[in-house]
This record gives C-alpha cells, structure tokens and sequence, in this order.
C-alpha cells in the first residue's frame, strides 16, 4: 500500500491546472459555472470537448491505442479534481462513457474505424435510446419493434427520456427483433448513423427546471440498416448489460465534483448571514450538516480511488450498483445543503439568466441561481441509470447464497 | 365513548357548518375553474395572477374574511382560513391572497394610525392588492434581523435598503414595509405607494409560479402618515405566525394531493408484470408518506385551534413551520421518486406540488431553523 504524491505528479497537476486555466473559452466557462444537471449546456460542451480532444485529453479512461491518454490511475484522478477545481462543463458522458468503450470492446472493425474517430473529437453526438413509455425498470419488456427486411430494418414505436436527443447526430438503442422465449431474448441492439431518417420525430420534454433535457422519439416505419447492429441479432440484451458496466461506474471518478459542490455550499455561506447571528458558515449545525457531507464524499474518494487501482472492491458484482448508489445520493444530499443555503434566494425562476450568453445578470448571487436547478435535477439521480430501489435488490441479490 | 374519556370534555377539532360551507364553496369554485392546465396557462401567461378569480375570492367573501366587522371586513377567524386554504394547495393557486390579505392587510389592520384604513375596504373588495415588503434574504426568519432602515426626515421618513421575494410586488397598488428606526431602533411598518421616488423593482415568477419582486429602496421619501406601526416586532410576529399558519394549510392541501396522485399512480403504473406499488420499497415509501401526511394534518388541526384560541406560542409556530416544512418535502420527494421519469417532468403536477413546498419551506425560515430554535432553551 502506498499513495504516490511525488514530484512528477505535482507537475502533472500543474499542467493540467495551466491548460485549464488558458484553454477555455468565456463561453465554455459560463457554461461550466452554469451547469446544474449531469449534462452539461450542449453547444459550449462540445466545444470543450473538441479543445480537450486537440489536447489529447478528450478520453482519459480509454485504451491508449484508441486514443486515450495512458495516464496511470493517480494522473487520472489528478486530472477529475482540476476540472472541477476549475468549473468546467463535464463531457457527455453517452458517446465517449458509453458507446464508445462498448465499440471498444464489442464492436465491428468497420464499426470502430467509422464510429469511434468522431466521437472522440466531439464531431458527433450519441442519444441512449433505450427507455420506452412502459418499459423504464423493467427495460427488457421494451416493445419497440424491428423487422428485418432486406439489409435493413424497419423499426415501430417510440423511445423516452432520450437525453440530449434534440441535440444528437447519432442513436444507439435498443429493439425488440422477436417475441419468443424470454423478454431478454428477443432483444437487439442498434446503432443509427444518423436521427434525421424519414418517419423519425423527436419531440423534446421540459424538465423541472424549465429546460429541455429528455425527449421523445417516435419511429414510424422507419428503415435503418443492419450494418449498425452489434452483436447478433436477439444477443442485444447482453450487449447492453456489458454497456450498463460503464453507465454504473468504474470509468470516472464524482467525488470531484461533491468536493466543488461542497466547496461552493461554503463559499455562499461564508457570506450569507445566519438567522442565528453571524455568518451561516459559523453555524454549528450547518457545520454539522456539511461535515457530514464531506466526510461521505471523502470515503466515496476513497472507493473510487480503490477501485480505479484495480483493488478487489472493484470486482465485486455488486460494485457498479454500489457505486451508482453512494454517488446518486451523495449528489442529492449535496444538492439539498445548497439549495437551503440559498434559502429564499433560489426561489426566483431564472431561465434566462441561466441561459449561457443571454448576458442576463442573475437577481442574486451566481449560486443562488444554480442552486434550485441543481437540486431539481439532481432527483433524477437515483431514478436514472437504473432506480436505487432497483440497485438495492441487486446488491442484495448478489449477497443471497454468498 | 371510552371509560377513559368520561368526565373529561372533549376538545373539538371539527369545522363548523360555516366553515364546511365556505371550504366547500371554495372547493367547488376552483375545482371548477382552476384545474391544473388551467393553472399552468395562467402562469405561463403574461399576466400575474387571475383578475377573475380575484373577483371571485372578493365574491366568496375570502378578501374580506380576516379583517374585523368594524374595519368592513367580516371578522372570520384564523380556523376560516385554514378550512378553505387547503384547497390553495392542491390547486396551487398563485393568487397573492396571503400576501395581500393575510400579511400586508393584517399590517394596515393593525396600525394605530387610522389614516390609511381605508385601504382595508380596497383589499377587501379586490380593488386594490398589496405587497408585504418584509424579507431581506436567507428567510428572514423573525424582525430581529431586519437590516432595512428608515431614518427620519423632515415630518417624514426615508427608507434605503432591499426586500427581496415580495410577492405581487410588481403589480402591487401599495407596499408594506418592514424597516428598522435607524440602525439599531426598533422595527416600524410604513405604507409606501406603488409609484414612490427611488422604488427599484426586479420583477420575476417563482419556482412555485407566484409574481414577485425584489424591491431596492434608494432613499424612497414618505410622509408621517405613512407609518403604520412605530414599533411592529410584536404584531408582525402575530401577523406572520397567522400568515404561516394558512401558508402551512395550503402546503397540507398540496400534500394530499401529492399522497392521492402517488398512491394512485403506484397502483397503476406496472412494471415486472405488477404494479410498483406492490413492491415493499415502493409500497414502504407510500406508508411513510402517508404517516407524514397524517402527522402534518394533526400538527395543523391542533395549531390552528391553539391560534383559534389565543393561546398559541412562539414554540408551537416553530413546531409547526419545522414539522411541515420537513415532512412536505420528505413527501414531495418521494412523490417524485415514485413516478420515476415523469416525476421529472414540467408536464405533470407533481414537480409542481413539490416546488410549493419547497417555497413553503424556505419562508420565514425553514424547518432547519425552526427545529434548531425548539431545541435552544
Ligand atoms: C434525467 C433523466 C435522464 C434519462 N436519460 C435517459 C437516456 O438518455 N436514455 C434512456 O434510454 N433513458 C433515459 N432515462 C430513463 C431512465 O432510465 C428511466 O427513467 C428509469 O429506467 C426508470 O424508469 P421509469 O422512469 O419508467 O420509472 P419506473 O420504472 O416506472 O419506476 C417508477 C418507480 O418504481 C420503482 N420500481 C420499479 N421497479 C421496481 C422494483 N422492481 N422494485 C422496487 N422499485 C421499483 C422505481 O424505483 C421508481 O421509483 C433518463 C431518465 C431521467 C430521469
């Protein structure tokens, strides 16, 4: 057991902190400064994304041969904690956390050479079109429908809370290809080269904090070609247990980010008075209350960075289901404490101010303008990717006969 | 009855006919006319609130209800509000009947100069509405820590500072002001025309879809009629105790609605071949709702009579803000952890109950506050 805190890591550091202090746009900033959701404002996102991928520095987690950075673990982490030291918009995570590792490993020669250029350099976008009016937790009842005819498929039905769809170039989803056997049989996975086909229509759904985030997408005989499958046809679900690996977890540390929502929760405290005298921060329960807070996020650290070492924790089968789970709630927790920081300040409905580039002042302080969006969003957290009541039955699954 | 109860009287918690009558009148008016995309529509519109169904609480007698008979008001009780102000709630009425009635009203009420009573028949008859100029930021939770200050000045006052959340205070015909005699003086109210010199308004809509405004005083001049009270800590703590009382009904009201929509919802929505309310953390969420709920409903039956009778303290209104601001938002989350992504939604009511609660919270201060200043000695 040892942790590295040598000199070269310290340069490291400074480095990254230099690029991430020089490279980003006003624009990318704002954006960064203003991001109240997992997913960042589109248009300056890939903006970013673009400028880290000229950098080299677009997919850290990647194999180095498909263009990832080959930092070792304690690099990688270095790298998590400067971005969010510096509010910068996190990267998509459905193209480069999801489809693009899943090519990595499952997809097509022809697959990775067409696909995985473009979206490492943030050329195109991917929407995960997965979920289906009746089929949320219980994915593998999905119904959406895809007959082969010919070289292609014809596909019926619709998706929902498609994020980013309204946005995206590209889709990888999942369709029902037969109806016999099990639910999870009949199952294929498909990648569109391209959301615009004749029959298709996103309708985008406004979300809690007054923006568009998820969408709907209806398929009305919609032909793609087979080209896109991966795996064999009625294989899909297992192709899409082996992506919900990296949807879960392991890729990217979050503790980085709790850290900065913490940091930031201090921040307005420190000038915010308190009903009790003084400033909020000297408040003995608000201390309380956020070191709490900061120590769950220190043992969250503490996991990841086991688990990014390739420690057993790791290897435990229930180790996504925990991790979404620790992660999603901390998220909320942290959402909660600045949300009642802000207290009456974040009870103004301020989409224009939150717009990137509207140049509107906020009616109070920048925090008091994220922190309602923020904590509205952030009760998705343990709903998507998997609801925590489900993750719950699987971990105590994987313990049943242990 | 049970052997134990004999010989003792039986304290009565039920409304009266009257009541049941104005709460069914109300009810009926705005499950009528205020469901829930009509309600959206309003708040989408450009105007503040609806002028017709402010017409129609003047009609129902509700703009008048708190003031006394000698002020031309009818003298209703704190228990009349509370029988019809849950239905505030589940139909999220963005109408500033607190605000203007409740709080503003109650302060003209309660002044001691009598040159500005007949602002009273003016609320009272819908004509005119007012703002309740009172909260510097982080919930203002008692007069104590009013910054705001009026210095005098010649037979006046002038008032600097800023309010913030003042609800209806762009399309206010008056304000009420809450403002410190000097830097360390006493708080006094002062009534201050829509129209006044140095008023620099902010407004927006909140989260809960109410207009509001942050208002910044830069040496706004009035006169010495303009004084309400010149030393108001006590009556605005009456004052706004009986505003949270009702806010606290309309955040009951939006609680059942929250309860029935969910308990519905989960027995309907399958998913595994079964409902997900037949799943025990599902099905253990919708009972801890529930006694949430039931807890929140006793909590508000008891303050309301204890207030009813005069008898209420400092203490029970901590008890009551920090009980229903914690369990209203315990519920609401729930309520949208159940319905999954569409809890998520701008679309469906539930977001929209919760974001009342979540105002209802942060209002003269939240339940962290409260539940800490119960704990003090
Ligand atoms: C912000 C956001 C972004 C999303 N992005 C995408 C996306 O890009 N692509 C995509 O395909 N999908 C996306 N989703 C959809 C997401 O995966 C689903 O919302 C999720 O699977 C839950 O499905 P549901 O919403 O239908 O809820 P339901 O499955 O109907 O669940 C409702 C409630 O029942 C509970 N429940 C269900 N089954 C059980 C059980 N067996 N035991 C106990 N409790 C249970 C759930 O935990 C939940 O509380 C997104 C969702 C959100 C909120």
């Amino acid at each position: 057991m040892n942790i590295d805190f040598s000199p070269e890591l310290e340069a490291f550091r400074a480095e990254v902190a230099t690029f991430f202090a020089t490279a980003p746009t006003p624009a990318i900033r704002e954006a960064g400064r203003k991001t109240t959701s997992v997913f960042a404002p589109f248009q300056e996102c890939m903006e970013w994304h673009k400028t880290l991928f000229e950098k080299g520095w677009a997919a850290p987690h990647w194999p180095k041969e498909y263009g990832g950075t080959g930092w070792s673990v304690e690099q990688r982490f270095i790298f998590a904690e400067e971005y969010r030291k510096a509010d910068l918009p996190p990267l998509l995570p459905q193209s480069l956390g999801m489809v693009g590792p899943l090519l990595i490993d499952l997809g097509t020669e022809e697959q990775k050479q067409r696909y995985l250029p473009t979206i490492l350099n943030g050329d195109d976008f991917w929407a995960q079109g997965y979920s289906e009016p009746g089929s949320g937790s219980d994915l593998a009842s999905l119904s959406c429908r895809a007959e082969p005819d010919g070289d292609d498929y014809i596909i019926n039905g619709s998706k929902i809370w498609t994020t980013y769809a309204h946005h995206a170039n590209r889709m990888f989803m999942l369709v029902r290809t037969s109806t016999e056997g099990k639910k999870q049989q009949g199952i294929t996975f498909l990648l569109l080269d391209r959301v615009d086909y004749p029959g298709m229509e996103i309708r985008p759904i406004v979300g809690l904090d007054g923006f568009p985030e998820q969408c709907e997408v209806f398929f009305d005989n919609v032909r793609v070609p087979q080209s896109g499958r991966v795996g064999e046809e009625n294989d899909g679900w297992s192709v899409a247990k082996h992506l919900l690996k990296h949807e879960r977890g392991g890729g990217s540390a979050a503790s980085p980010t709790l850290v900065r929502y913490l940091e930031r929760a201090r921040e307005a405290a420190a000038i915010i008075a308190s009903p009790f005298g003084g400033v909020l921060a000297d408040d003995p329960v608000f201390q309380r209350d956020i070191g709490e807070l900061e120590a769950d996020v220190a043992s969250l650290a503490h996991f990841e960075k086991l688990a990014i070492s390739g420690h057993s924790i790791a290897r435990d089968p229930s180790f996504p289901s925990m991790n979404k789970t620790i992660n999603s709630e901390l998220v909320q927790r942290a959402s909660v404490i600045m949300n009642q920081v802000s207290g009456v300040g974040g009870l103004a409905r301020q989409l224009e101010a939150l717009r990137v580039g509207s140049n509107v002042e906020p009616l109070g302080s920048e925090f008091d303008l994220i922190s309602m969006p923020l904590y509205l969003n952030s009760r998705a957290t343990t709903i998507y990717a998997g609801s925590n009541e489900v993750q719950r039955d699987l971990i105590a699954r994987t313990m049943a006969g242990a | 009855m049970h052997a134990l109860w004999q010989g003792l009287e039986l304290m009565d918690f039920s409304f009266s006919q009257e009541q049941e009558m104005l709460r069914d009148s109300v009810a009926r008016y705005l499950d009528k006319n205020y469901d829930f995309d009509a309600r959206q529509a309003l708040v989408s519109s450009a105007a503040p609130w609806s002028a017709e169904v402010w017409n129609q609480f003047a009609e129902l007698g509700l703009l008048a209800l708190p003031f006394s008979e000698d002020q031309g008001g009818l003298g209703g009780s704190i228990g009349d509000c509370v029988a019809f102000a849950q239905s505030f709630g589940k139909h999220l009425v963005v109408e500033p009947y607190v605000s203007s009635i409740m709080l503003a009203g109650a302060a003209i009420a309660a002044s001691d100069n009598t040159a500005n009573l007949d602002w009273i028949e003016k609320l009272a008859s819908g004509e005119a509405v007012a703002g309740f100029a009172y909260e510097e930021g982080a919930g203002t939770a008692h007069p104590g820590l009013i910054k705001m200050v009026a210095e005098p000045s010649g037979d006046g006052f002038v008032l600097s500072g800023e309010k913030r959340l003042v609800l209806a205070g762009a399309d206010a015909d008056i304000l009420v002001v809450a403002a410190r005699m000097g830097a360390a003086g006493p708080v006094a109210l002062f009534l201050v025309g829509k129209d006044a010199d140095g008023l620099n308004v902010s407004a927006y809509t909140t989260i809960d879809g109410r207009s509001a405004a942050n208002i910044r005083f830069d040496a706004v001049a009035v006169g010495a009629d303009a004084m309400l009270l010149a030393d108001a800590s006590e009556a605005l703590e009456q004052i706004i105790a009986k505003a949270i009382i009702v806010q606290g009904a309309e955040a009951v009201g939006a609680m059942d609605a929250l309860l029935s929509l969910t308990a519905e919802y989960a027995m309907t929505r399958k998913q595994f071949g079964t409902p997900i309310g037949t799943f025990q953390s599902i099905a253990h969420r919708l009972a801890d709702m529930k006694i949430a709920y039931s807890k929140a409903l006793a909590t508000l039956t008891y303050t309301a009579a204890l207030a009813n009778s005069g008898a209420i303290t400092a203490r029970d209104i901590s008890v009551f803000k920090g009980q229903l601001g914690k369990m209203g938002l315990a519920i609401g989350e729930s309520a949208i952890q159940i319905h999954g992504g569409l809890g998520l939604t701008d679309e469906l009511n539930i977001g929209h109950y919760h974001k009342r609660l979540l105002a209802f919270d942060a209002q003269f201060g939240d339940h962290s506050y409260h539940l800490r200043k119960l704990g003090q000695r």
